[in-house]
């Protein structure tokens, strides 16, 4: 039984992995330092190119603070021409009105900025950096400029009693969309792991505020609240709808990954730009094939009737916790793994340890 | 309630556009983290949010398809495009 393969419709390009913030959660890697060297533009253009005729419909513009490449509104430029719908994620601290109005003029379809905290205080604390009131006026300054505008909210123990505050500053800053997304436990968040998972009642809590926002009505604000899979789920994400299936990244250095944590399971072998076309690359490397469709499965997931809609969950979840990136994904109840996620619960209650913020230099 | 308001001044939200598809074959509405496949009647009814009165866009399909009567599946489809928020009635805003 093999299916036609699918053409990827997203491709996260992390332009860089330098970044004024130091977010406690950060998806890049941990060993940061390692990974110094960036794409010139040039390569960064045909890379645009090469998405757009493999298929690739929205291109996301990340980091790392995309802002800070200095080529940035180039990059913007020649991805738009070349067809792409292009969103950038931003920490927004280096995005003046100036800026934001270049980006708008090269093409730049939609506007990402990350919020930690309804707080300027515990925003700054926890992003590392005063930051808020920059973020605020960037938010501002593109709704101005007539950008579609998402603000990011990363949710954990210590943001997620302001959930309602959050929402409040939403709709006070008229963005056009929410999203309320509970910490992926990988890269740095799963170093910090104890430090950022939130308790049972936390949870209950915020989940009941988001049900009642919405049922008063959201007047215009799209809220995308992702749950924490932990302690919500009986079965695990569908993780970027299967490996090798709609999503690929390339990195800062060039490394064309399945998923943008993917370098934190060793053994993985990734091609680069420099060498193959993405084309080449999405159909032929074996590390897009290594968990592509069911074939890789182990049980229980080789013989569930869930196992193409959840495709055994996040391969770099089963790897980091169970040493194994081909385990199902120990969210699932059905795992043999599945104590691991209990026992993390009950040590992320019975601790409150200090945050390691995001650094590049050891 | 939601279900049965109509929409009378549709247009696309900011940040969705119609895209074509060269890769694909396929007409797609293209939105911030989204995206909809569009077929015939559904790409001519997104193509002709573009400030005109819903009446009239009916209308304007009645005429590029003699004999049809689109009025109750248009209204059905702007609800759907408008309940996924991209699209706005600017006629209540």
């Amino acid at each position: 039984m093999t299916k036609p393969l699918t053409r990827p419709l997203a491709l996260l390009a992390e332009v860089t992995y330098r970044c004024p913030l130091q977010c406690p959660y950060c998806s890049n890697p941990i060993e940061l330092a390692q990974y110094r060297r960036e794409l010139d533009t040039a390569t960064w253009v045909r890379v645009f190119g090469e998405a757009a005729d493999l298929g690739v419909v929205q291109l996301h513009l990340s980091g790392g603070e995309p802002l800070v490449r200095r080529d940035i509104l180039e990059l913007v430029r020649e991805a738009s021409r070349a067809g792409l719908y292009t969103n950038m994620s931003t920490g927004a601290t280096v995005a003046d009105d100036a800026k934001l109005e270049r980006l708008r003029e090269a093409g730049l379809d939609h506007l990402q900025v990350s919020l930690l905290d309804s707080r300027p205080d515990s925003n700054d604390w926890l992003a590392g950096a005063a930051s808020f009131d920059r973020k605020r006026d960037a938010v501002l300054g593109a709704k101005r400029l007539g950008f579609p505008v998402t603000l990011n909210v990363v949710l954990h123990r210590h943001n997620l009693d302001r959930i309602e505050e959050v929402i409040a500053l939403a709709q006070d800053w008229q963005v056009d969309r929410l999203e309320l997304a509970h910490t992926q436990y990988t890269g740095w968040a799963f170093r910090n792991r104890a430090a950022l998972m939130p308790t049972r009642q936390q949870l209950d809590h915020a989940h009941a505020v988001v049900e009642r926002v919405r049922a008063a009505g959201t007047d215009g604000l799209n809220i995308q609240h992702v749950l924490p899979d932990y302690y919500f789920e009986q079965f695990p994400k569908a993780c970027l709808q299967g490996w090798g299936t709609v999503f690929m990244g390339v990195a800062p250095d060039g490394f064309v990954l399945p998923c943008q944590t993917a370098r934190e399971i060793p053994g993985l072998e990734f091609p680069n730009v420099a060498d193959h076309s993405l084309e080449e690359i999405w159909f032929n490397a074996p590390v897009f094939k290594r968990f592509r469709g069911t074939e890789w499965m182990p049980e229980p997931c080789r013989s569930c009737d869930r196992r193409e809609i959840d495709f055994g969950g996040c391969r770099c979840q089963a790897f980091l916790m169970t040493g194994d990136p081909a385990a199902t994904d120990p969210v699932c109840h059905l795992s043999p793994d599945h104590h691991l996620v209990d026992e993390a619960l009950q040590e992320a209650q019975q601790s409150d340890p200090p945050l390691h913020f995001r650094v590049m230099s050891r | 309630m939601k279900e049965k308001r109509l929409i009378r001044l549709p247009v696309l939200a900011m940040g969705a556009r119609y895209r074509w598809d060269k890769v694909r074959n396929q007409h797609q509405l293209v939105f911030p983290e989204g995206m909809i496949v569009l077929n015939e009647t559904s790409t001519a009814i997104v193509r002709l949010c573009d400030g005109r009165s819903a009446d009239d866009l009916i209308a304007t399909l009645k005429d590029t398809y003699p004999g049809s009567e689109p009025a109750d599946d248009v209204h059905e489809f702007l609800r759907d495009l408008a309940d996924r928020g991209v699209l706005r009635d600017k006629a209540v805003d």
